[in-house]
């Protein structure tokens, strides 16, 4: 059995700093220098944490994306820093024997695994747009995660619906929260996520030996605080004024901000344009393509992804506010001149009403 | 104008037909005190430029010529935003602290008698009156019955909206655990995300364009119209009456 | 349905009933069952697409420039595939025509997914068929050199202790007693036959493969931004190039970033050499002398492309993966694929848990309905609505629809391409005598060369009978990936030489704004995605989407059964394979994943019974 302390050693961290890096694990997480040794000793003996990685409806791309991290080598967490017993798009088994390892680990574990969710429960159709051995997704989901310790959802199909929960919602995708209501959910959203905020998250679950910290809406802190904005090396440009008006022009060559022709980079909340993407290779923005916030709650629904002002879909118009306000306005406006124009009106003739009653 | 008189003036404001029989033979009222009028020409500045600004902010003007750190427009353009935000939010707060210091009128933005039938009776009143139903309205001393029911709802209520959904976008770029964010980011969840509270900010603008235009239609329409002063009161305080 | 014969397969439902669901090391979720005689041989096979999503539901109303967002959705194994096609629909419908710039850049991310796909396909979701994990344990390290050096000699990470390494960290795993994604594997099974040095060269190169796929698809990072699901663009790409000029630093693409794309291709182009060629010809080789030719099914008889890869852009015939169809395993004559002809591409409902007026015809994507009808039903249908125990073949099956052309049940994906594209090589097309000189170069590897340096006798076979097995699947799926890193590097070197040449171009944007689009259109857009021939159809209307259809490989390739009672591609694949043990359904999975399935793909069409769908009905 390979425990993290071994890993760290075989990547060559000595034990000098593995012992520096428990005392630093302990100051941060408020306990003293006595507790020091213990965490060494935990991370020198812990066996993997079992994790069971469930797929609904969804696309495979966090799994694909979860191989991509470079750091920790995505190989270096699932041979050494947990045990991925169920995971169907990379386990050797299939069938009953598959399904025999999940009942396995929910014994022999329970309470003590984790439960990584890829894709969404349907609803319609009695759960049967999604089966697995022959029963709804969302009865397997269910029973799994009865006795594990935390849920972590992966994505956006996860954490709030995405792609297939987008408007009308045909299979009625639910996102994990709203099954699973008794049990501690991490959110790690995108489309899919950043393969290092995957593998980070999972390591300091192992590090830490607990949850990280989550924001108001269960995301970790730690990568999901910032929007794309506040930290997008083109914000110069924003603050500036100076934006691509139209793609390919030369303002698109010269790498100015994106927010003309769609950005959702001030309305979105990931470690793109910090972390980036690929091992820090590049990430959208920096390619030219505006942020199409897809870490975000409903994001395919909040029009196009090459206007800055979303649509609104509501009394069977279509415009954004923009234009819904300025016909308002226009409406209110021409309204206030004719009222004037007949209080005008009545005005001279009532005077000369009473003129005349006078005379 | 002695206290006294005053006091039994407090009850004209269109929710009490004998206070408004009363008002009748009144000829001039001291209505709104020195802070409500300051305030209501800070606060329309600061509208205006809110509604500027927010507009641009929305969408921005051509791009700018030259190197980034020699231009600052969208800078300049949030900044102004931010602060005459800062001044339209501290503002109301004053004002909301003058309705319980202040005379009687400074209390009718922010409260509807809601249950009150003489209240909507006069709101129909007025409303005959602005669809040239009857010739002349009643008299009131504070807002007329349909200007507080507009007051409060289209610019209240919307206000605060503002606010809200202003400070919760303005805390996500103060960053998380920002005094802003505190108070207000759980606004951002519960219209959606980021980017519906954009949406609504931008559509509250609208709204409060539309008022901001009956407002003033009415007001410059009901000094000319109306049976007592309007415009001028905002600015000496004194309801006069012209019959 | 009892025994009935169709093309050319017997099919008998009368032994004993095998289910395998879920079927795992696929992207997405599918169910197989199939029967087998008394000797464990497959007489009847048969399977179910188990999920569907409904985007092309979704996508109504929408903004076509928004479409490639969404389909690229579909799915994040191929990532980027649906976008192509979806792009290419769109300026298809509208007349956009995109800068070669853009068109070079687009066939460099296409052929980035084709190696990435098929190398991760092989080594982390197929290689555990062929593949005895645990075995590699008695493998002696420096045999397993000696090994490596012999399949691949200018590999350098050959030598023994480097094997020394990965096997003990292999029985330091093992010895933890938690196998982790290796669990209940079918270790031991009498259907693996490589010698340990084979197993233990295998398992190292499932690791070293793992860690390069993620620099790979960092040429999607460069001009998409990320990957999974790079973004594209409606009239060319995102990413503009500004080489010299003011502010090339920020720029999306500049000589900086060209050169980084330059040392991936460099990269990939060695280990499709040095690794992935030759692993895949060696364990073929062991295979095949072990008499497993299994798997062929559809691919001998019917095989099909639209042609992709064109050396111009926009004219098909400078394809360098020419498309067409080939009939009942007929290799003279290659005939014409049009995706916009009614008569050709179908999908059909009959045994899917969809509705037509009349399910006895198939009905073209621009004119396709998708009306769901999820009933598991049948005579021989076990188990609930919630509880299928098995399904029955006679009745429907499958949330995937039957797409035919010319009514007919089409084998597609590399094989299909390499079968097409060898056959126009022997015609004289000059564009894709590289596949001819890749097959001829394979079949002689399997015959004689390797055999020989293993010291096992030489063999004869074909080309008919190496090419339609599941072996020949997964080469053919081995050689494109390597063809397709040849031709990137000259797709990269002829971006070099347009922008040398004063071409800054990506992006054409006169017809951007829906204002200047026709009141309708309607447009197709074809991809060589990395399992088979891909094909979206749009119609557009008012600025927006009014139809959208899109007929993917693994819906051709695991369609179930049509109106005529023809089985699909995955059905026929798996009629005749003899199971080594029923109980471990090794040469099932082994045979189904020759196909790299793609269930999110294949399902993505939807609906449900819902009042919303009422409306959805296209005509
Ligand atoms: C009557 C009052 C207000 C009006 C009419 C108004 C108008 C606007 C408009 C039209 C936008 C652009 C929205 C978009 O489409 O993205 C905006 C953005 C914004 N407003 Fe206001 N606003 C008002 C009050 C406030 C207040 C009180 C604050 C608080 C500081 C505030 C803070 C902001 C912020 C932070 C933004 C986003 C700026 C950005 O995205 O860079 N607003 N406002
Ligand atoms: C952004 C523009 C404006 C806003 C948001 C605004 C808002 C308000 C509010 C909230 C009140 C109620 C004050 C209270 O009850 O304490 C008020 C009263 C008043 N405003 Fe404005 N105002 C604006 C512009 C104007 C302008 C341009 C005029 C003059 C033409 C005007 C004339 C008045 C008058 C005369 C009253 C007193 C109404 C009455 O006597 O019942 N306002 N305004
Ligand atoms: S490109 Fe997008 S994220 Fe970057 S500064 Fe502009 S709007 Fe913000
Ligand atoms: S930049 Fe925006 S759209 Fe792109 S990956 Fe990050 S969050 Fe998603
Ligand atoms: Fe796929
Ligand atoms: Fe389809």
């Amino acid at each position: 059995m390979e425990t993290f302390y071994e890993v760290l050693r075989r990547q060559g961290i000595t034990r000098r700093s593995f012992l520096k890096f428990c005392s630093l694990t302990a100051t941060s997480l408020g306990l003293g220098s006595a507790f020091v040794p213990k965490i060494a000793h935990a991370m020198e003996n812990k066996p993997r944490t079992p994790v069971l990685w469930l797929h609904g409806l969804e696309c495979t791309c966090c799994s694909e994306s979860f191989i991509r991290s470079a750091h920790p080598l995505a190989k270096d967490v699932v041979l050494s820093m947990i045990s991925l017993d169920y995971d169907d798009t990379l386990m050797a088994s299939a069938g009953h024997q598959a399904e025999a390892i999940l009942e396995e680990i929910i014994t022999k574990y329970k309470g003590n695994y984790i439960l990584a969710v890829e894709g969404n429960p349907p609803l319609n159709q009695d759960g049967m747009s999604c089966i697995i051995g022959g029963r709804p997704f969302s009865e397997q989901l269910k029973h799994v995660a009865k006795d594990c310790k935390a849920i972590i959802s992966w994505g956006s199909c996860a954490s709030w619906g995405c792609v297939q929960a987008a408007k009308p919602n045909p299979t009625q995708a639910t996102p994990v929260h709203k099954l699973i209501t008794d049990k501690p959910i991490i959110k790690v959203p995108g489309c899919p996520p950043i393969a290092e905020v995957m593998t980070g998250v999972i390591t300091y679950m192992l590090t830490f030996d607990r949850i990280p910290e989550l924001d108001r809406q269960g995301r970790p802190k730690m990568f999901y605080s910032q929007r794309i904005h506040d930290k997008c090396y083109r914000r110069p440009h924003f603050d500036a004024g100076q934006f691509v008006e139209a793609f390919d022009d030369e303002s698109a060559r010269r790498g100015y901000c994106l927010y003309k022709v769609g950005c959702k980079g001030p309305t979105t909340y990931n470690a793109c344009s910090t972390v980036q993407w690929n091992e820090g290779t590049s990430f959208p923005i920096k390619a030219g393509h505006g942020c199409i916030g897809c870490s975000e709650d409903g994001f395919w629904d909040k029009g196009s992804f090459y206007d800055r002002l979303t649509d609104i879909h509501q009394f069977g118009i279509e415009a954004n506010a923009d234009r819904i306000g300025a016909t308002a306005a226009g409406v209110v406006g021409a309204a206030v001149v004719a009222h004037a124009a007949v209080s005008a009106i009545k005005r001279v003739t009532s005077k000369s009403d009473s003129a005349k009653a006078d005379a | 104008m002695s206290a006294t008189t005053s006091d039994k003036l407090a009850d004209v404001t269109g929710i009490d037909p004998d206070a408004i029989e009363h008002g009748a033979t009144i000829k001039s009222v001291y209505v709104y005190e020195a802070p409500v009028r300051l305030w209501h020409w800070i606060n329309a500045f600061a509208i205006v430029v809110l509604a500027v600004t927010g507009y641009f902010i929305g969408s921005p003007p051509p791009t700018q010529p030259g190197e980034a750190s020699a231009n600052y427009l969208m800078g300049y353009i949030r900044f102004a935003h931010f602060a005459a935000g800062y001044i339209f939010a501290i503002g109301l707060a004053a004002r909301i602290y003058w309705a319980f210091v202040g005379n009687h009128h400074g209390r009718e933005l922010f409260t509807l008698p809601l249950f009150n039938a003489a209240y909507w009776k006069e709101v129909l009143t007025m409303l005959k009156w602005y669809a040239f139903i009857i010739a002349r309205p009643s008299r009131y001393v504070g807002h007329n019955p349909l200007a507080r029911l507009a007051m409060f709802l289209l610019y209240f209520v919307l206000s605060l909206f503002m606010i809200a959904t202003g400070f919760a976008l303005y805390g996500e770029g103060l960053q998380a655990e920002s005094w802003a964010d505190r108070s207000f980011g759980w606004v951002i969840p519960l219209l959606g995300q980021s980017q519906d509270v954009h949406t609504w900010h931008h559509l509250g603008m609208w709204v409060m364009i539309c008022f901001v235009i009956l407002h003033v239609y009415a007001a410059i329409r009901e000094d000319i119209m109306g049976r007592q002063s309007v415009v001028s009161t905002m600015i000496s305080g004194y309801r006069t009456f012209k019959d | 349905m009892g025994a009935y014969e169709t093309q050319g397969f017997k099919l008998d439902d009368s032994g004993r009933r095998i289910v395998v669901d879920p079927v795992t090391r696929i992207e997405g979720h599918m169910r197989c069952e199939v029967n087998v005689d008394k000797n464990n041989v497959i007489r009847n096979a048969v399977s179910t697409g188990t999920m569907w999503r409904g985007l092309e539901v979704i996508l109504k109303g929408r903004d076509p420039r928004d479409a490639w967002a969404f389909v690229e959705r579909i799915c994040g194994v191929c990532t980027g595939c649906h976008a192509l096609a979806s792009v290419r629909a769109v300026e298809d419908a509208l007349g956009i025509r995109i800068p070669k710039n853009a068109h070079l850049i687009r066939e460099l991310m296409a052929k980035t997914l084709q190696v990435h796909d098929h190398a991760v396909h092989f080594y982390h979701l197929h290689a555990m068929d062929w593949v005895d994990v645990l075995n590699a344990l008695k493998a002696d390290p420096k045999k397993t050199s000696e090994l490596q050096q012999m399949v691949s000699p200018s590999h350098p990470l050959s030598s023994p202790g480097y094997f020394r390494d990965v096997q003990n960290r292999l029985q330091k795993f093992v010895d933890s007693g938690q196998l982790g994604p290796f669990m209940n594997g079918y270790w031991g099974s009498k259907a693996y036959v490589l010698p340990p040095e084979a197993n233990l060269m295998a398992v190292t190169h499932y690791l070293e493969a793992l860690d390069l796929q993620k620099e790979w698809v960092k040429i999607h990072t460069i001009f998409g931004g990320k990957n999974p699901h790079p973004n594209y663009l409606v009239g060319g790409v995102p990413c503009a190039i500004n080489i010299d000029g003011d502010g090339a630093a920020g720029a999306p693409l500049n000589m900086e970033r060209l050169n980084f794309v330059k040392a991936r291709i460099d990269e990939i182009i060695e280990f499709n050499k040095n690794v992935y060629v030759p692993d895949v010809l060696a364990i073929g080789t062991i295979y095949k002398q072990a008499g497993w030719l299994y798997g062929g099914g559809l691919s001998a008889l019917n095989v099909s492309d639209y042609g992709e890869y064109p050396k111009v852009n926009y004219d098909k015939n400078t394809d360098q993966l020419p498309g067409g169809a080939i009939l009942n395993g007929n290799w003279d004559e290659i005939l014409p694929v049009d995706p916009r002809d009614p008569e050709q591409v179908q999908e059909f409902v009959a045994h899917s848990w969809y509705k037509y007026a009349d399910e006895s015809k198939g009905l073209h994507p621009w004119d396709g309905v998708t009306e769901p009808n999820y009933k598991p039903e049948g005579p021989k249908f076990k188990g609930t609505r919630t509880k299928i125990e098995q399904v029955d073949e006679s009745a429907k099956y499958s949330w995937i629809k039957s797409p035919r052309w010319r009514g007919h049940a089409m084998e597609v994906g590399p094989l299909s391409r390499y079968i097409l594209a060898y056959v126009h090589a022997t015609k004289g097309n000059k564009y894709c005598q590289r596949v001819k000189e890749q097959v001829d170069y394979s079949a002689k590897m399997i015959n004689s060369g390797i055999p020989k340096a293993l010291g096992l006798p030489e063999t004869q076979y074909t080309l008919k009978q190496l090419l339609p097995t599941t072996i020949g699947r997964t080469l053919a799926r081995a050689l494109e990936s390597q063809y397709c890193s040849e031709m990137m590097l000259d797709d990269w070197h002829e971006l070099v030489a347009n922008i040398k040449a004063g071409d800054r171009a990506t992006a054409n944007v006169e017809r951007w704004d829906p204002s200047t689009w026709p009141k309708e259109a309607k447009g197709v857009g074809t991809v060589a995605a990395p399992r088979g021939m891909l094909g979206h159809w749009i119609k557009i209307k008012d600025g927006r989407i009014e139809n959208y259809q899109c007929v993917v490989p693994t819906t051709w390739n695991g369609s179930p059964r049509d109106a005529k009672n023809q089985i699909g591609a995955f059905e026929a694949s798996l009629m005749n394979t003899p199971l080594a043990n029923p109980e471990q359904p090794v040469e099932i999975l082994r045979t189904l994943h020759s196909f790299d399935p793609c269930l999110a793909c294949s399902t993505h069409v939807m609906s449900e019974d819902g009042a919303e769908l009422a409306t959805v009905k296209v005509r």
